[in-house]
């Protein structure tokens, strides 16, 4: 009898659980890059999210895996770059998960370059250019000026998506755009000293922030966007004029050090490796812990090539 | 409360997107893939004649047509003999995002059986698809029907799907509805690294018992020839297929490497309608692809297939084995050339024969994005 009295309350309180999940159901949100789901991490803190890649990979090339397609099929909203970026897999994605919520044109999927202003768009973009975006240049993440924008849209999108807590999220949203505001004044304050120093790249990850901070480009380790560095192309670049002031080689922690470590060993320039996005480490786990870090980076060169360690 | 988010609305209104929409972004995609070959010696099974000559040449459209369906069509050229030929290889419409996550694809469309049989050749790592392939399903079995999948919710992935086809691409017969397949996928991560799908199918093929018999000659020179890329020149009324692909990358970073293996092992029962209970056609083959670099891959791959060739009312039994080795360089996302070696080892086929292979693939245009 004592089993029966177990079993019958087992069986009331699994009847509770299934009752109750709809309605304390968290919002499931599948972010294509880390960036997307570390700003949906502070307008919905607890929101079950599934990041589809890591900064330890190179997002124009994730394949259409399983377990992916299986993430879109469950989630609610998908927060994605757009501008072609994911050009290579996501529409697999979408095709395959067959989500009813997640299509084109529907509140559940997002796109941030929608509500961004992207550098260098092209009217006429062929292949012979490289990996050329025509929508422009699709690593917006890395705008202090233009994330704010996007974050706003975003909150609007999630409450759609969950009308509930769409109060709470506006909310949030406020709370960030402060934090985000104080956050620029500094960074622009710490962009003085870098200013004018000019920098070797390695695709246009960083150029948003780049060209906020008054960093230029003097060259870029790939021959044409998206191709890998070619030992010509490298050799080619110790003729370029901009190298002699150039302050440091700049790539991203998903790229292949050694056409970086190769061109340092010519010229003498530091590589500074930095995440492409957000990482799981405490320093760089936001977006302006990131940008911070970044400009910490520069900064560090530039004390360093004021030493004359170069 | 709108009232104190206004401020903030001020600066972005400066910044919104200017979406710039041509008349062109309501075209259909169209994509171009060539694909053209030298090919030292004749081998069994192929539909690759010796010498230069142009292999899977593909045009295609695809677009949304509204916000529930999409459609593609893709047209394939080909030339034998002199003689060339235009093929419809697709021509479907597909939903998009129904409830339950069903999905529904509707025309004419490659099969969904097995690993390989679903994606396009140009996407291939070998020359030629497997010897099993080019014997069970002509390289890739296409027919016109209807499918329905259905994405379950669980944490992993887990698809079942089925699909209904005219049949007549595989063999001709009386049924209206001549080929039906049962198919499911489960898939998954290992870890940061790694990754897994496993596939099962079933394909009964009602024609079979009314399949070419062959006119009982001894004529094998006459029997290689018969057909190019139609059909498939072995049949059963089961076909069962298990598919199992692993893939490796440091930190899940495609871009630099990736290894994937893959196999699959396909058995037919009741080659036609002279089959005794033991009379079977079957094969299999592992393949082991490495990117070394984001432009190099290297692969080997492994096959065996054992075939009952209809004469009249008896069989001959046949099997090949082959081992390939390939190497290809990628300028881009958008071209390939590779460079291959075929050992072909047989009995029963007069034309098996070594052979030294270099191919491209350039695709042009609009490029759909992989699957796994």
């Amino acid at each position: 009898m004592g089993t029966d009295m177990t079993l019958r309350s087992a069986f009331a309180a699994a009847l509770m659980l299934v009752t109750a999940l709809p309605v304390q159901a968290q919002l499931k949100v599948f972010a294509c890059e880390p960036e997307w789901a570390a700003l949906v991490q502070e307008l919905v803190p607890d929101a079950q999210l599934t990041t589809a890649t890591s900064h330890l990979q190179d997002p124009h090339y994730i394949e259409a895996r399983p377990s992916l397609i299986a993430a879109v099929r469950r989630a609610d909203i998908a927060v994605c770059t757009g501008a072609s970026l994911e050009a290579g897999w996501l529409p697999m994605l979408l095709e395959r998960a067959s989500n009813p919520d997640i299509q084109s044109g529907r509140p559940g999927l997002f796109f941030a370059a929608d509500h961004a202003q992207l550098h260098a768009p092209h009217d006429h973009v062929d292949r012979s250019m490289g990996d050329v975006h025509p929508e422009g240049n699709p690593h917006v993440h890395l705008s202090p000026d233009q994330l704010p924008e996007i974050a706003r849209a975003l909150a609007r999108q999630l409450g759609d998506v969950d009308p509930e807590a769409a109060a709470a999220i506006q909310g949030r949203y406020i709370r960030w755009r402060g934090d985000w505001n104080r956050l620029r004044s500094e960074w622009r304050d710490r962009a003085e000293a870098i200013e004018g120093q000019s920098v070797v790249v390695q695709h246009s990850n960083y150029l948003y922030l780049l060209r906020w901070l008054g960093v230029d480009v003097a060259a870029d380790l790939e021959p044409k966007p998206g191709l890998p560095p070619s030992a010509s192309h490298l050799s080619g670049l110790l003729a370029e004029p901009g190298l002699a002031d150039a302050s440091a080689i700049l790539v991203a922690s998903y790229q292949d050090p050694q056409p970086a470590e190769w061109l340092a060993e010519q010229t003498g320039l530091p590589v500074i490796v930095v995440p492409g996005t957000v990482t799981g480490d405490a320093s760089t786990e936001t977006l302006g812990g990131l940008i911070g870090e970044i400009i910490g980076q520069l900064e560090s060169v530039r004390s360093g090539a004021t030493h004359g360690s170069l | 409360m709108y009232s104190r988010v206004l401020p903030f609305w001020l600066a972005p209104l400066a910044v919104m997107a200017a979406v710039n929409v041509s008349a062109n972004e309501l075209n259909p995609d169209v994509s171009v893939t060539l694909d053209g070959y030298y090919k030292q010696n004749d081998t069994a099974l192929s539909h690759r004649d010796q010498g230069f000559g142009l292999g899977h040449t593909e045009l295609s459209l695809s677009a949304p047509v509204d916000d529930l369906f999409s459609a593609r069509l893709t047209t394939v050229f080909e030339e034998h003999d002199g003689e060339s030929e235009v093929l419809i290889e697709e021509a479907y419409l597909q939903t998009n995002g129904l409830p339950f996550a069903l999905n529904v694809r509707a025309g004419r469309f490659l099969s969904q059986v097995g690993y390989l049989n679903g994606r396009h050749l140009h996407e291939d790592d070998f020359v030629e698809r497997p010897a099993v392939y080019r014997a069970l399903l002509g390289s890739h079995y296409y027919d016109t029907g209807a499918r329905l999948n259905a994405l379950l919710p669980t944490p992993f992935f887990w698809q079942v799907g089925a699909e209904a086809f005219a049949g007549d691409q595989l063999s001709e017969g009386e049924e209206d509805i001549g080929v039906f397949t049962v198919n499911t996928r489960l898939g998954g991560d290992i870890s940061l690294s790694q990754s897994w799908q496993l596939g099962l199918s079933w394909l009964r093929n009602r024609h079979a018992k009314n399949a070419d018999t062959g006119d009982g000659a001894h004529d094998h020179e006459e029997e290689e020839d018969h057909d190019h890329s139609h059909g498939a020149a072995y049949t059963g009324e089961d076909l069962y297929i298990a598919d199992l692909v692993w893939k490796w990358s440091p930190n899940g970073n495609t871009r630099d490497q990736q290894l994937t293996l893959s196999g699959e092992y396909l058995y037919a029962d009741e080659p036609n309608q002279f089959a005794a209970s033991g009379d079977t056609n079957e094969g299999w083959y592992v393949s082991g692809v490495y990117q070394f670099a984001p432009q190099w891959s290297a692969g080997l791959r492994y096959g065996e297939v054992d075939l009952l060739e209809a004469h009249g009312d008896h069989f001959h039994s046949q099997t090949l084995e082959e081992t390939e080795v390939a190497l290809s360089w990628y300028r881009s996302h958008f071209s390939t050339v590779r460079l291959q070696y075929t050992h072909q080892e047989a009995t029963g086929f007069s034309n098996a024969d070594n052979t030294v292979m270099v191919q491209y693939v350039m695709s042009l245009g609009a490029h759909g994005s992989h699957g796994y």
